[in-house]
């Protein structure tokens, strides 16, 4: 049990980098996209965050991003292999077109997650430990602390800019 | 689903219904329906009944959005 | 297996957080939280491969519901 733990914490330390990585890439810290993540943002600042992390944070609520391609992959994987990371990255693609969003972090979460959850699969891991992790690391971030994640947020985006 | 997991998920459905109908804020009720939805759906899931789950997802936000469009008319 | 246990336990705190919060705008990233633990645990639950779609049929559904609710809490009114 204490094996599984360990593996799921390294899962949660995995999906983290991940989703995190390429939600920076894809510039969802910038200010002035949805309303509702612009909203959200305000809120935030508000409670003593900061503005760039808080529209992350916004953005991951109003659309499927990296931590939920990441997620859905990791389940596809657990479900069905390869295809099935593949096919969950497909409809991230369709629920980002639904909610309106022209991005692709979400797909590209999910395509990346898809062969690294495989990879890691190979080498002792469980892909439900990633669907426990990924769940981990989306609470770490929205579920904790608002001020502490969005001000990490707002220097990691600080550092890409 | 073992007990404790089924008392996990009526839990947070019936936290979610509680608080729908006990919480001031509209935008806070209307969130704490999507709680009342998300609680209920893991026991539709171990069940099997897997399309039942499917038209059940998507037609709880359709009608958060009616809704949402209703209350804006009404106060037009 | 472990990995249902856990999330559903952050189920529940999220749950819990998204109830006892004061803020509007700080509920929704607690209600986020709830939706990715609820997707997850679906495909812990049931081992078939339909399941993934209920699950992103599920997400996707509550971000986009999450999105609506956001939109209209920003059109600022309250009315």
């Amino acid at each position: 049990m204490l094996g599984e733990l360990l593996h799921i914490l390294a899962a949660a330390i995995i999906s983290w980098i991940l989703f995190v990585a390429v939600d920076i890439f894809f510039k969802l810290p910038e200010t002035g996209g949805v309303v509702g993540a612009t909203a959200i943002a305000r809120d935030i600042e508000a409670g003593g965050g900061d503005l760039s992390g808080g529209t992350m944070m916004g953005n991951i609520v109003c659309s499927p991003d990296a931590s939920a391609g990441t997620l859905l992959a990791a389940c596809g994987v657990y479900l069905a292999g390869i295809p099935g990371g593949l096919a969950a990255a497909v409809m991230v693609y369709i629920g980002n077109r639904i909610c309106h969003d022209p991005g692709y972090a979400g797909t590209t979460g999910a395509v990346l997650a898809t062969f690294v959850v495989y990879g890691f699969t190979l080498v002792g891991f469980a892909a439900s430990d990633f669907i426990a992790g990924m769940v981990i690391a989306i609470l770490t971030i929205q579920g904790l602390s608002h001020t502490h994640a969005s001000r990490l947020l707002g220097r990691l985006w600080r550092i890409r800019e | 689903m073992i007990f404790e997991l089924q008392v996990v998920f009526g839990l947070i459905a019936l936290a979610g219904a509680l608080s729908a109908a006990l919480l001031k804020d509209p935008y806070a009720k209307l969130i704490a329906l999507g709680i009342l939805v998300s609680g209920a759906l893991p026991f539709i899931v171990d069940r099997g009944y897997l399309d039942v789950a499917i038209v059940a997802s998507l037609i709880a936000p359709i009608s958060t959005i009616f809704v949402l469009m209703a209350v804006r008319r009404a106060e037009q | 297996m472990i990995a249902l246990y856990v999330v559903a336990a952050i189920a529940v705190f999220a749950a819990a957080r998204a109830i006892l919060e004061r803020n509007t705008g700080r509920r929704f990233p607690y209600a986020n939280v709830l939706n990715f633990a609820v997707a997850g645990s679906l495909v812990l639950l049931l081992d078939h491969p339909i399941t993934l779609v209920a699950a992103a049929a599920y997400f996707v559904g509550s971000t986009l519901e999450a999105n609506a609710i956001a939109s209209t809490y920003a059109g600022g009114v309250k009315r």
